[in-house]
């Protein structure tokens, strides 16, 4: 019932050994997200209603169901067709690392696009109609125009969708996986410390949060030192 | 009740009220006697509206005595509770309920505070709307009726509690032009009913035909309290003067 | 197909136990999002910092830390405490429905905290003035006037709450409550056919999701009702 100090100590440095497996999650499914996330918006924006549609329902889908499923539907389901075993790609999805990455891609890409898009449509229409009067094309308008408002009007709403991600990492402990939480739930089994080992482990937690808020904060002063007085 | 009995029913004693550094009332004393109705005038930032929101302590004050019908205003709760009850109050902003009708925004308080039945609140409310003479908008939302008309819901709403004093905090500067004479005429019969009345107003002509002190405050002082008559006519003070040439040059 | 109907009962059943833990759990955020919202626009400064703390922590640990330190944790407190009292008990634990519940509203009550106190800002300051000027109690101004005032502003932000408590019942199979995370997850060592099971899943959760983007909706329009200009 009382709180070891000790037992802390002890398995801060083990837990931080699973901090490189979080943070190798973390960066490759954001980058890989992020990437697919301007696909949906452009297709979102594209005018073209097969494309919109078809981003909307995927949007709609991988918002709409919780990440442990998604992430259960590749890892345990895939394996289920024949199919897929006997092709290349199986030499990846075998491998829980990487449907840990294809799920956490997948659904950060949906939630990051809605969040661009929001970020498009907070932007001035009178801007656009002043690209046009000034005679800018319409990609030119995007890229110069657009996109950079855009960029600061998301920033924000990215940073916490980074958190949320971060924090959706733990589940791989879930699929025989040794990140932060996976290291914590071993060392718990042996010790039984809940409390010292699980609390150890959120700090670690924190403190990986409260570098990202200080690196979006870093960034949206960057994208929005022309809003500061 | 004889409108010059002399009995006071409000009495502030040498009020002081500041914000921080800055000073809204630096000592100021006024008597209102029962059934009169006094106008509050002057500049804004003045400490017209300081004042009357001291009176029904929406404000404290940090210094001096205010005494409403007997009972001085302190820390108590139970004080401040009675002088609320004794005291209605109408805001610039009429700050009606928006989730709730018309009619509903009559019947809250009498049925949480006075604690009577629904259909009793109900019919008071009615009778009080029928005062204002909106009872076809009883089951309206605020949103859907006119500045004018949301006033005159407003002022029912605190008549609705029997106040024996009702305080107007500047009630028609919200309003456009033509809705400000439905507003005054209902305040005016008000008057007529004997209601002890404090307005925060810089409508002159109300002044004029309903008042029985007008008051003109500058810089949290009470610079000059007259009667309509001698205050129009002639005034003592030359920040009055120069007041007065300003608005009755419109 | 076929082997889906023959376990259509038992993801009923995991179904219902789903909307048990988000009804339970829903209860629970608002009681913690109220009590959070009030602490942070309280004048005690403590009242602030414990309320500050509390979102910043639950927002920065994992939901499945949470739940297991909420279940785990409370356990071996509890077994501590009965031991004194009884020492030959070997594990006394919150039944993992109540833990998992608590676990999940305490998660989602951190946001709510934040969508609360600001639909309280929302509300103007004359409306209480005006509560305060015609008598009305601070209880009686809180539950008939900014109360009501204020759900419609938390209304959107709240939506997503619900969105987020309800999927984050999927984690509670972890701790042993028979959610439908937890019959698929029979079900595939039965049948050996994951995918279909757990496409099962989605789909039921795709469509509670949808039943709330739904009725927070159609109680958008009610709560604006009275903001439309009927002329």
């Amino acid at each position: 019932m009382s709180f070891e100090l000790a037992l802390v100590w002890e398995s801060l440095p083990k837990i931080v050994e699973g901090m490189g497996l979080t943070i190798e999650l973390l960066v490759l499914s954001l980058v890989v997200g992020t990437a697919l996330a301007v696909g949906l918006v452009l297709m979102r924006i594209s005018g073209i209603a097969v494309l919109e549609w078809t981003a909307f329902v995927y949007t709609y889908i991988f918002r709409g169901t919780p990440m442990l499923v998604q992430l259960f539907i590749i890892y345990h389901g895939l394996a289920q067709f024949e199919a897929i075993r006997d092709s290349f790609l199986w030499v990846f999805l075998r491998e829980p690392f990487w449907c840990a990455i294809l799920a956490f891609s997948l659904n950060v890409a949906a939630y990051t696009a809605e969040i661009l898009r929001g970020g498009i449509q907070g932007v001035d229409r009178g801007l656009h109609e002043a690209g046009r009067a000034l005679g800018l094309k319409t990609h030119q308008r995007f890229l110069y125009i657009t996109a950079p408002i855009a960029i600061r009007l998301s920033l924000p709403a990215y940073g916490n969708e980074i958190i949320s991600l971060l924090k959706g990492t733990a589940l791989v402990s879930l699929i025989t996986m040794y990140d932060i939480t996976g290291v914590a739930r071993t060392i718990v089994a042996k010790t039984f410390a809940p409390y010292e080992i699980f609390v150890s482990a959120a700090i670690v937690y924190l403190c990986l949060t409260w570098l990202i808020q200080r690196g979006i904060g870093l960034a949206e002063r960057r994208f929005g030192r022309y809003v500061r007085r | 009740m004889p409108a010059d009995s002399g009995e006071p029913i409000i009495v502030l004693d040498q009020v002081t009220k500041s914000f921080g550094g800055f000073q809204a009332l630096k000592g100021v004393s006024l008597n209102v006697v029962r059934g009169h109705k006094v106008v509050v005038c002057g500049p804004s930032g003045s400490g017209k509206s300081t004042m009357i929101r001291c009176i029904n302590r929406l404000e404290e004050h940090n210094g001096g005595r205010i005494v409403v019908d007997g009972i001085e205003l302190t820390a108590s709760i139970k004080n401040i509770d009675a002088v609320r009850r004794e005291v209605g109050m109408v805001f610039q902003q009429f700050n009606l309920f928006p989730h709730l009708t018309a009619v509903e925004n009559l019947m809250l308080a009498p049925r949480l505070v006075r604690k009577i039945s629904k259909k009793e609140a109900r019919a008071l409310a009615m009778q009080y709307l029928e005062r204002v003479h909106i009872p076809e908008q009883a089951d309206k939302y605020p949103a859907q009726l006119s500045g004018g008309q949301q006033q005159r819901v407003a002022i029912a709403r605190s008549l609705c509690m029997k106040p024996q004093i009702m305080l107007f905090d500047e009630p028609t500067s919200a309003l456009d032009p033509e809705m400000i004479k439905e507003v005054l005429d209902v305040m005016g019969e008000l008057a007529q009913e004997g209601m002890t009345m404090i307005v925060v107003t810089h409508e002159m002509g109300f002044a004029r035909s309903v008042a029985d002190l007008v008051v003109f405050m500058d810089k949290g002082e009470i610079v000059e309290q007259a009667p309509p008559a001698e205050f129009f006519a002639r005034p003592r003070s030359d920040r009055t003067r120069a007041f007065l040439g300003q608005i009755l040059k419109h | 197909m076929g082997v889906v109907v023959e376990w259509l009962d038992a993801f009923l059943w995991g179904a219902l136990v789903v909307l048990r833990v988000f009804f339970v759990a829903l209860i629970f955020t608002v009681v913690w999002g109220l009590i959070g919202a009030s602490a942070k626009l309280s004048d005690s400064a403590i009242a602030r910092g414990i309320a500050n703390a509390y979102t910043t922590v639950l927002r920065g640990t994992p939901e499945l830390l949470v739940l297991l330190i909420v279940y785990f944790g409370s356990a071996v407190t509890l077994t501590g405490i009965a031991k004194l009292v009884d020492p030959s008990v070997k594990f006394v634990h919150i039944p993992p429905f109540w833990a998992g519940s608590l676990a999940i509203s305490f998660i989602v009550g951190a946001y709510a905290t934040e969508t609360f106190r600001g639909a309280f800002l929302g509300v103007d300051r004359g409306q209480v003035e005006a509560a305060r000027a015609l008598g009305l109690t601070p209880a009686q101004t809180f539950f008939y006037v900014r109360l009501p005032q204020m759900w419609r502003l938390a209304l959107p932000a709240f939506g997503n709450h619900m969105n987020s408590l309800i999927k984050d019942t999927a984690l509670l199979s972890v701790i042993g409550v028979e959610e439908i995370v937890y019959v698929a997850d029979r079900a595939t060592t039965m049948t050996n056919k994951p995918f279909t099971m757990y496409l099962v899943v989605a789909i039921i959760y795709l469509g509670f999701v949808s039943v709330i983007i739904k009725t927070v909706a159609v109680l958008e329009v009610y709560a604006n009702r009275h903001l439309d200009r009927a002329r």
